[in-house]
């Protein structure tokens, strides 16, 4: 069933958490019991991890209810269990066994509990009116007001209607990424670089006007 | 900084943000589970190359770097790993 990389043992020995002992591909490649075991243990496995992820996300979860969370953990480990064992011969050994399968299981919790937690809510996809404040506030006298003034200004001149309409939704409205791309028929990856590019064109602008824009990364120690 | 309820000034950071060299989600996804693992056990080296992307995408993303936090205690927890200073370490939106 399984092709397993053969730099696998290789990478595992370069680095990483060393792996513990038992070995999941050999068992969910093999037949009989074991595999059937292999492939139980698994799936406890990622209803432990969606469950987890389920549980860090307090907000969405009590949009959503107690008896749909417990739907959604179900649904996502059983989907993870899919990709799990689909990509199981692109698995290199580069990180643990578990931690590589986690991250199905923590990518299927998160999205689904989003878009059960939006389901009723509306999403402002319209084109919002302009930032632009229409005289100076007593705002602009404040520290770092200029700069506020500024980027509002930068958001209405310099974005595209689209990349405008995307950053509001994803940074102001605080719109998930999964929701917003469902409800606008397109994928993550498209919604991110829109974002990625509006940032550039932003961070562009205000360069080229004075402006000592916001440093590259920022740590969650940083942001204390 | 500003009082105008339509661009707190947290969105403001967040829009400007240097958003880094270009990482799709998808990649992130491919790279996050040895992105997470780097950080329990290397603790504040630099990262390798082929995940030198990883930390301004996850501080540009709140979804992955939000999955990549679960992720992280996930790991830590199989590992037997205190996840507190790889946390952080880990970029945040």
């Amino acid at each position: 069933m399984t092709e397993v990389s053969p730099d696998r043992t290789a990478s595992r020995q370069a680095g990483g958490i060393p792996p513990p002992g038992e070995d999941w591909i050999a068992d969910l490649t093999s037949s009989g019991p074991v595999r059937e075991d292999a492939l139980r243990r698994l799936h406890a496995l990622l209803v432990r991890g969606a469950r987890f992820q389920v549980s860090r996300m307090s907000a969405m979860r009590a949009v959503v209810g107690a008896a749909q969370v417990e739907d959604v953990i179900t649904l996502a480990a059983d989907e993870a269990m899919v990709a799990v064992l689909s990509k199981l011969p692109t698995f290199e050994g580069r990180s643990r066994f578990t931690t590589w399968a986690f991250k199905f299981a923590v990518l299927q919790a998160a999205v689904e509990l989003r878009r059960q937690a939006w389901s009723r809510r509306e999403v402002p996809l319209d084109a919002a009116p302009p930032l632009i404040e229409p005289r100076p506030s007593p705002d602009l006298y404040a520290e770092g007001a200029e700069f506020a003034a500024a980027v509002r200004d930068a958001i209405d001149r310099v974005l595209t209607p689209h990349q405008r309409r995307i950053a509001l939704a994803l940074i102001v409205d605080e719109v998930p990424i999964d929701v917003l791309a469902e409800r606008l028929g397109t994928n993550r990856n498209a919604l991110y670089k829109t974002l990625h590019d509006a940032r550039s064109r932003l961070r562009t602008h205000l360069a080229g006007q004075g402006y000592d824009v916001a440093p590259p990364t920022r740590s969650r120690e940083e942001t204390r | 900084m500003t009082a105008d309820p339509r661009l707190p000034t947290d969105a403001i950071r967040r829009l400007t943000i240097d958003p880094g060299p270009w990482l799709s989600c998808d990649d992130c996804f491919r790279l996050v589970d040895r992105y997470v693992e780097g950080l329990l056990v290397r603790g504040a080296e630099p990262v390798p190359a082929e995940l030198a992307a990883m930390p301004a995408h996850l501080a540009g993303c709140s979804a992955c770097a939000e999955e990549a936090a679960t992720l992280l205690l996930l790991a830590a927890t199989e590992a037997g790993i205190d996840p507190a200073p790889a946390l952080e370490r880990l970029p945040a939106p």
